[in-house]
Parts: structure tokens; C-alpha cells; sequence
């Protein structure tokens, strides 16, 4: 019997397997993969919890825990494809410290910031931070008041959080930690498209001659977009794959033309290209003349460091008008790209002559589609937004753009940095649907859907995640809640400007997380949060698909969704405690009502009643607020975008489909936008119609190389590259808790090149230390990994909690998207 | 003929995977992976993706087998798939399908 039971799952095994190959299956149907009668699972759709690719799982539930995932053979992107991180992914909320009570530090049973944690109810912790944050108001006003978010966040938990902060508190002091991640990328789509997200979507990958990954190592951080573009390049034999970076990593292992450039000089390789083109006559001059403009950026900006640091003393622009730009015309522009030069370039990148031009050669070539990939090589870079602008002008010259296969992608770290953080627009600047505080028009959009008087939402931009950071080290920002999210670990330079904030005696620091993360060891008081299918939510992920899952499992007991907090919360203020006079005397009817009545229950919100929720379908957070608050607060999200170019469809149909591309018109999702027949927007006649543009043009920047915050030098001789592993997930709170991922990626090492080793007099497995003019942090060191460094650079992951590679990185950002540079700082290595 | 890796443990785990090799170290990577106690080949596609099993005793097992398999030069990409666990010291339980 038992025989036959193993041949039986192993029949299964390889049915799934030879489903996901494309080859042929042997008698057992793939459907017996999630077969119940056999494995007695109930399973059920969910986005991954992991990367922005927005895989989508079977999640199989038994007895009230989730015991089984796999990759579900339904989706378009990952086609029943796993990752080891999404194969392990079940296991993420099974550790053993996940946490399940408030917990306080307190002497003698009362807080105190000196005091120990000590476990306390939900009522005495938000008693306690309801009287931290009215202090801070009334002693400071809204400013004092501070959230980071996440892009982990749900759009509703981001929707509800926003709502919260800028139209209760009146405090536009929120931000998500995609400001480490994605902000450059926003940055460059408002810059040249005036809308944010990528054009194209996941299917270029099928449709592409070329592919270009600019700082984007796919192979280990985006590994099922990887196996795609693995797939394309096997069995189309045309297919060329060029792969840039400042070291060598697994990605280059597929690469015809694999390009180890200096740190810094993409910039230059980019307008190289340009010259290239033009050089060689193959401008596409009808899409240029038609749908784009020229514009000469503003230089000199600064590295986004306090003000009082030499560097920003010594910059010329670093005020602002450091984002501004003048008309030019082709002639123009010409010129100022003419000066980047095949010889020139190749000195200043490190880069020999033959593979540039052969780089050069897939965009200029009108027959080459060429898709462009890139993640934090261009935008964790003092100059992110510029490199995006600079890497769009390729595609924009060659009009290789908004078609299969051309297509400029800029790929997101997190499940939902495209749908929550910048979507409904989580950041301090914005509103939902690419809306802005400092717009009156945006404003009184949100003033109006939101039904709260005209001049709720202030004005002021708040505090990005960096300044949030420095603020609270000055005492101006006093109430601080972090969810979702462990910056005391992703924070740079966390020595100087992170943990003395989080200590300073003027503040309270909240933190909400599943897990006792480092961040959470740094709070006054912790919050413990449930996660993923322990809740019902919305992702969105980077080819702008929505994707919805319902609630699956209980939380342990005592863990409470983010969202659950954050409404939770909002009963404790009467609007008198937060709006004054002349606000609430606006619209009288608010009068004695708490922020809960006003934001969610009595707004649009509140109008979904609990009988749309079977009743054997578990949703906590709508059974305790009395109605279905996860649809109400998507829903009066969507108004913000439908009819604005960002249409969602109707709440109910995300849990019906494996997601849908946004614009969502008529039922029918978007693949590539701005182009006439494909995306509803584009005017009939247009061709292509970048609408985001008052005037449907795209904007093509002159901008230059211009070098890093900070290089080596004889003291400080190497340079340091922070980034990821295949293993482990930006921080590794959830991954380092899984066994089988711990173990085969514990420690953070060092790599570097033989040659810098034994320079130094060292041999791999040696300990050492990294020092930056920051700080230190202790390592071990690797010379022969899947990460090969050339001579004068080091690579070091900052997945490990217990060696904080962010004590020695440099809180210099790009003065216009405010994202830190982790790619880039200078370093000496000794032994220990 | 899957090598037979099972001792005295009441756990039996399969897993299936896709690897994806440098079309011309198929050869190589095909031999890497059978060299792996309790591996078997099932199916190649004609672009080289080679569909193969695990069998093990455990999940620290089945992951330090597919640790030595993926730091082959030859392969670009290696994906589980499938993961299920049969528990044979009673009743038939699966606790992992991934």
C-alpha cells in the first residue's frame, strides 16, 4: 500500500513538473496536484508574499495552518513555476518567535523608554500610544507625527494608512520603505512620461530579440522572470542577452555580451549609446518628430546629504530647481550626447571598445526588439532618476517602445511597491493615482471622494523615508509607527542617522511586525502582526497587475493585521483631538465623531455590508468593524483612477482572475500603453500617445555623467556594492526564519576578487572587517562565491540581522527621487 | 532507476524540479544530477529543460540535494516545483505540497 501511495505522489510530482517544461505528461492528470479527496488540503489563490513578479500560489490549508504551497499552473506569470523562496513560502509564518502581544517597554508596570519589554493588552498598548501621539500634536502639531509603510503594505492597509495620516492627522509624514527601492523609478516615469509604471508588461518576454539587464540581477532576485527570459533565450537561438553591473554575478551565466562597468559610469555607457545612434544614423526620426521633445536637465545637485555636508555646500543646484529643465531641439541635444564618445566611454566605464558598441548595436539596430530590464543598479543611484531618463531616451530614439518586445522595464522589489506604495500612493508627496499634496486640484480630488472639507489634506510634502530618519535623530518628528518593514536594517548609514532617532528620549517609536525584528528591538512599543493569508488583501505587482487574495488561516492568536491596527487606532481620536476649529466648523456633522466614523465607517468605506462574506469565508477584520471594510476601502480607492487612465475593475472580479492589468476599460486589461490599438487611451490617429504629457509627448533629457557621492581613496581603497541573495528577501525577518533557506544562505559574507584577498593578506573563510568612515561590521570572507567581484570592488548582502552592513553604507541619495545609493561607497577591508 | 535513499525514517518526501542547462553541458548537467542519491530523470524538452525528482527522508534532505545540484556551472536555472510529504509511521499525511 505504501508503494503505491509513494509511486502515486510521485506521479504527481512529475505531472506538475512536466506540466511546467511544456512536456508531454504521462498518464496522471496535472489536475491531481491539488487533488483534496488525496490530500484532504483546502486550497485557494494568493499573489506570492515575496518579490514584485506577483507569482501566484495554491495554497493548500488543513486544520487551520497552511501546509502546503505551489506554483499555480494558472497563472500568465509564472505558469506553475516556484522559486526556493516561494517553494519554501508556507513556512514563513510558522517561526518560532512570531510574536502574539503588544509589548512595552516598562519599568515598575508603566512605560518607560529606559524600561524592558514587557507584554501588555491591545488596550493598554494603543491607551499608551493614543496619549504619545495627542502629546506630540499638541506640542508640536501634525508634524510631529510620522508612519513608515511599506510595499509589503495590502492597497488596502496602504489606502486605509494614508487616509489615516493625511486627512486625520493632517500629516503628510508618511512614506514607504519602496523610497529605498523604487522612488528613482517613479521618479524617471514622471519625468518623461508624467505617469507612473511601466508601458509594457511580462509577455515582452516571449516577444523580445533582445534582452539588456542594467543593474538588475534577475537570475537571483526575480529568478521566475529569469526562468522566462532562460526560456526565450533556449529555444529562440537569435536571442542575445547583454548583462550590466559592477561585479559578476549568476545572471552573467546566460550572457552573450556580459559588461562589468565602474560604479557609476552606467550614465555614461547610456548617453554613449545615444551618440551611438545618432552617430550612425539610425534616429527614428518619424517617432522622434512626432511624439517626443528634447529638454537640457539642470546638474550639479548634490547627493540629497544634510545640508550641511561639504558636498551639498559645495553644489551648484542642490535647491529647488535641481529637477528643472529648458527646451532644446535635436541639433542640440546631438551635441551634448557627442561628447560621450566609444573611446571616451571605455576609459571612464573600465569597459573594452567591442563590448559597447556590441551593446550599442541591439538598440540602434531597427530590427532588434530590444526589451531593457533594470531594478536597483539604476535606481539605488545618486543619479536613479537620471539613469531612468537616460535609459528611456534609448528606446525613445529608436521609438522601440510600447510594443512586444520593446520595452523599457523598470522591475520593483516588493508584491505590491507598484500597486500600494505608489498606486495609492503612499509616499510623502503623493495622493492616490499619481496625485500630489502640493497640487490644490489633486487635493480637492481627495477632499472630495473622501467627503471631508476643502483644506484637510496640508499642503506641504512630509518627511521621505531618509528625513524621517534625521528628523527623528533632531527630535522634531516625536510619534513614529513603522509597519511592515525592518528599516533599522535597510536604513543606510544606521549608526549615524537611524538608531540615535529611534532612542532619542523626545520620541515613541511603534512598530508592527510578526517577528522581533531588529527594527522592533529598536521600538518603545511592538505590535504583532498578522500576515499574508492570515489576511484578505490586494497586491499589484510591476507589469501593473492587481491580484487579490481572501483570508485563509487565523493569525495567531493575539496577532492583528496592519490594517486592523491602523482602524483600530483611529477610534481613539475624536476629531477635535486632531482638526482645529475652523476645519471641523467646515463640515459640522463631524462634530463628536472619532476618526474611525469619519475615515472609514460613515465615509464610502463603511457601504459594503457583511452579508457579501459567506459566512464559512474567515475575514476578521470586516467581522470586527461591522462591515466589509477590504472591499469598501478598495473601492473608494478605484474611484481615484477610473476614468483616469489607472482603472481597476470592480473588487469582486480580482478574486474571480488571476489578476488584471491596469487600465482595466471595459472589462478588458492593458498590456502595452501609450500605443494606439492596444492601450484605450491612446487617441485614434495617434500611433503612440504618451498622454501623461499634456502635449502626448515623451521628453528625451540631455543629462550627464556626473561622479559618485563617494569613491575610494588611499585610506578607504575599495568600493562596496550592498544588495541581495536568491535565498533570502530584502531583510530576511521572514527567510532567515525558514530552515531550509537559512541553511543554505546563513551568513552575509564578503565577496571580493583572489587578487584583493591576498593583497590584504587574507584567505577565504578569514574573518575581517569592513570600515567605512561611518562605521564597522564584522564578516568572512569569500573569493570564490557565485558573486565575482573585480579587483578594487566588494559585494556584501544585507539579509544578516546579525552583521548590519548598513552601520558602513552612506545615507547619500538622488537629490530628486530621495533614494538612497546602497550601490555605492568607499571602504578599507582589514583582518581581524 | 531512482537510487534507493531511504533508511529507518517514517517520513518519505518527493519533490520535482525543472532545470534549465546551457544547451551544450546538457550531457554534463544530466550526469550532475543523477550522481545525486535519489534523483531520477523523467523527461528532457527539446530546448534542453531536464524535468527531474528527488527522494528523500526529509526536508533538510531534499534541500541539501538540491544545493549540490544548483551550483553547477552548466545550470542557468534551477526551479522546485512540487514538494509532498508522505508520513508512514501511521496514517497517510501529507504536511508539505509545494
Amino acid at each position: 500500500m505504501t508503494i503505491n501511495r509513494r509511486e502515486f505522489i510521485k506521479a504527481n510530482a512529475i505531472a506538475a513538473a512536466a506540466a511546467v517544461a511544456g512536456v508531454s505528461v504521462p498518464a496522471i492528470a496535472s489536475n491531481l496536484i491539488t487533488s483534496s479527496d488525496i490530500t484532504k488540503l483546502k486550497w485557494d489563490k494568493a499573489p506570492c508574499r515575496f518579490c514584485g513578479t506577483g507569482c501566484s500560489v495554491n495554497v493548500g490549508v488543513m486544520d487551520g495552518k497552511v501546509v502546503a504551497t505551489h506554483g499555480d499552473i494558472k497563472s500568465p506569470v509564472n505558469k506553475g513555476l516556484n522559486c526556493v523562496k516561494g517553494y519554501f513560502l508556507s513556512k514563513i509564518m510558522y517561526g518560532k518567535d512570531r510574536l502574539t502581544t503588544p509589548l512595552l517597554r516598562m519599568t515598575n508596570g508603566k512605560y518607560d523608554k529606559a524600561g524592558e519589554f514587557a507584554p501588555v493588552s491591545w488596550d493598554k498598548a494603543f491607551d499608551v500610544m493614543a496619549e504619545k501621539a495627542k502629546d506630540a500634536l499638541k506640542k508640536d502639531g501634525p508634524e510631529a507625527l510620522g508612519m513608515f509603510g511599506s510595499g509589503q503594505w495590502t492597497v488596502q492597509e496602504g489606502y486605509a494608512a494614508v487616509k489615516l495620516m493625511k486627512a486625520g492627522f493632517r500629516t503628510n509624514n508618511i512614506d514607504p520603505n519602496a523610497r529605498h527601492c523604487m522612488a528613482s523609478a517613479v521618479g524617471g516615469f514622471m519625468r518623461t512620461f508624467g505617469i507612473d509604471e511601466p508601458m509594457g508588461c511580462y509577455d515582452d518576454l516571449e516577444a523580445a530579440d533582445a534582452f539588456v539587464l542594467w543593474g538588475s540581477n534577475m537570475a537571483e532576485m526575480h529568478p521566475i522572470l529569469w526562468t522566462r527570459l532562460t526560456d526565450r533565450r533556449l529555444s529562440a537561438p537569435h536571442v542575445k542577452v547583454a548583462v550590466l553591473s559592477t561585479f559578476e554575478h549568476r545572471s552573467f551565466d546566460l550572457a552573450d555580451n556580459g559588461i562589468v562597468f565602474t560604479p557609476q559610469t552606467d550614465l555614461a555607457i547610456l548617453n554613449y549609446i545615444a551618440n551611438y545612434i545618432i552617430q550612425t544614423d539610425r534616429v527614428n526620426t518619424d517617432f522622434v518628430n512626432k511624439h517626443t521633445n528634447f529638454r537640457l536637465g539642470e546638474t550639479d545637485i548634490g547627493y540629497g546629504l544634510r545640508p550641511e555636508h561639504e558636498l551639498e555646500q559645495r553644489a551648484k543646484n542642490n535647491g529647488e530647481t535641481s529637477g528643472s529643465s529648458t527646451p532644446i531641439n535635436f541639433d542640440e541635444y546631438a551635441k551634448f550626447v557627442s561628447t560621450y564618445t566609444l573611446e571616451y566611454t571605455a576609459k571612464l566605464s573600465g569597459v573594452p571598445e567591442h563590448k559597447l558598441k556590441a551593446l550599442a548595436e541591439l538598440y540602434a539596430d531597427p530590427k532588434i526588439k530590444v526589451t531593457s530590464f533594470w531594478t536597483m543598479g539604476f535606481n539605488q543611484h545618486t543619479r536613479g532618476v537620471w539613469a531612468n531618463n537616460l535609459c528611456y531616451n534609448i528606446h525613445l530614439l529608436t521609438g522601440k517602445i510600447s510594443e512586444p518586445g520593446n520595452s523599457p522595464f523598470s522591475l520593483t522589489g516588493q508584491p505590491s511597491a507598484c500597486g500600494t506604495a505608489r498606486e495609492v500612493g503612499t509616499f510623502s508627496h503623493r495622493l492616490p493615482a499619481d496625485m500630489v499634496v502640493k497640487n490644490p486640484k489633486h487635493r480637492a480630488i481627495a477632499e472630495k471622494i473622501w467627503q471631508l472639507p476643502e483644506g484637510t489634506v496640508p499642503p506641504k510634502p512630509g518627511y521621505h523615508a531618509v528625513l524621517q530618519n534625521r528628523m527623528l535623530k533632531d527630535g522634531k518628528l516625536n510619534f513614529y509607527w513603522v509597519q511592515c518593514n525592518n528599516n533599522m536594517q535597510a536604513a543606510a548609514n544606521i549608526n549615524e542617522e537611524a538608531y540615535p532617532g529611534y532612542r532619542n528620549p523626545k520620541n515613541f517609536i511603534v512598530v508592527s511586525d510578526p517577528y522581533p525584528t531588529v527594527t522592533a528591538q529598536a521600538a518603545d512599543l511592538i505590535l504583532p502582526t498578522a500576515m499574508w493569508v492570515e489576511k484578505e488583501g490586494v497586491y499589484g505587482n510591476a507589469e501593473r497587475r492587481t491580484q487579490s487574495w481572501y483570508q485563509m488561516v487565523e493569525a495567531p492568536n493575539g496577532a492583528k493585521s496592519d490594517l486592523w491596527q491602523l482602524v483600530e487606532f483611529s477610534k481613539r481620536f475624536n476629531v477635535e483631538d486632531v482638526w482645529p476649529e475652523e476645519l471641523i466648523a467646515k463640515k459640522p456633522d463631524v462634530r463628536g465623531k472619532t476618526l474611525f466614523d469619519v475615515l472609514y465607517k460613515d465615509s464610502a468605506v463603511g457601504r459594503f455590508s457583511l452579508d457579501e462574506i459567506p459566512e464559512d469565508r474567515l475575514n476578521h477584520e470586516s467581522r470586527d468593524f461591522g462591515f466589509y471594510i477590504q472591499k469598501g476601502l478598495f473601492e473608494e480607492y478605484a474611484t481615484f483612477g477610473r476614468g483616469h487612465a489607472h482603472d481597476l475593475a470592480p473588487y469582486d472580479r480580482y478574486h474571480q482572475e488571476r489578476g488584471l492589468r491596469w487600465p482595466v476599460v471595459n472589462g478588458k486589461e492593458t498590456k502595452w500603453r501609450f500605443k494606439e490599438g492596444s492601450d484605450p487611451y491612446a487617441k485614434p490617429g495617434s500611433g503612440w500617445d504618451f498622454y501623461g504629457k499634456p502635449d502626448g509627448r515623451a521628453v528625451i533629457f540631455a543629462l550627464p555623467y556626473e561622479p559618485a557621492a563617494e569613491s575610494p581613496d588611499e585610506e578607504y581603497d575599495l568600493w562596496l556594492s550592498t544588495g541581495r541573495v536568491l535565498e533570502h528577501w530584502h531583510s530576511g525577518s521572514m527567510t532567515q526564519r525558514v530552515p531550509e533557506l537559512y541553511k543554505s544562505m546563513p551568513d552575509a559574507l564578503v565577496y571580493m576578487h583572489p587578487d584583493d584577498a591576498k593583497k590584504r593578506g587574507m584567505r577565504r573563510g578569514d574573518l575581517v572587517k569592513l570600515i567605512s568612515r561611518r562605521g564597522e561590521v564584522q564578516t568572512r570572507v569569500e573569493t570564490r562565491g557565485r558573486n565575482k567581484p573585480p579587483i578594487g570592488l566588494v559585494f556584501m548582502p544585507w539579509f544578516d540581522a546579525s552583521r548590519l552592513l548598513n552601520k558602513v553604507t552612506l545615507d547619500a541619495t538622488d537629490p530628486l527621487s530621495k533614494q538612497t545609493d546602497y550601490k555605492k561607497c568607499a571602504i578599507k577591508i582589514v583582518k581581524v | 532507476m531512482t537510487k534507493n535513499t531511504l533508511n529507518t525514517a517514517s517520513e518519505y518526501h518527493v519533490a520535482s524540479l525543472v532545470a534549465y542547462p546551457i544547451f551544450t553541458q546538457l550531457d554534463d548537467v544530466k550526469a550532475a544530477i543523477v550522481a545525486v542519491d535519489g534523483t531520477e530523470i523523467h523527461a528532457t524538452s527539446e530546448e534542453g529543460k531536464i524535468v527531474f525528482t528527488i527522494e528523500g527522508n526529509s526536508y533538510k534532505d531534499i534541500g541539501k540535494k538540491m544545493d549540490l545540484i544548483r551550483v553547477h556551472k552548466g545550470i542557468i536555472n534551477l526551479s522546485p516545483v512540487y514538494h509532498q510529504v508522505l508520513d508512514e509511521s501511521g496514517d497517510d499525511k501529507v504536511a508539505h505540497n509545494s
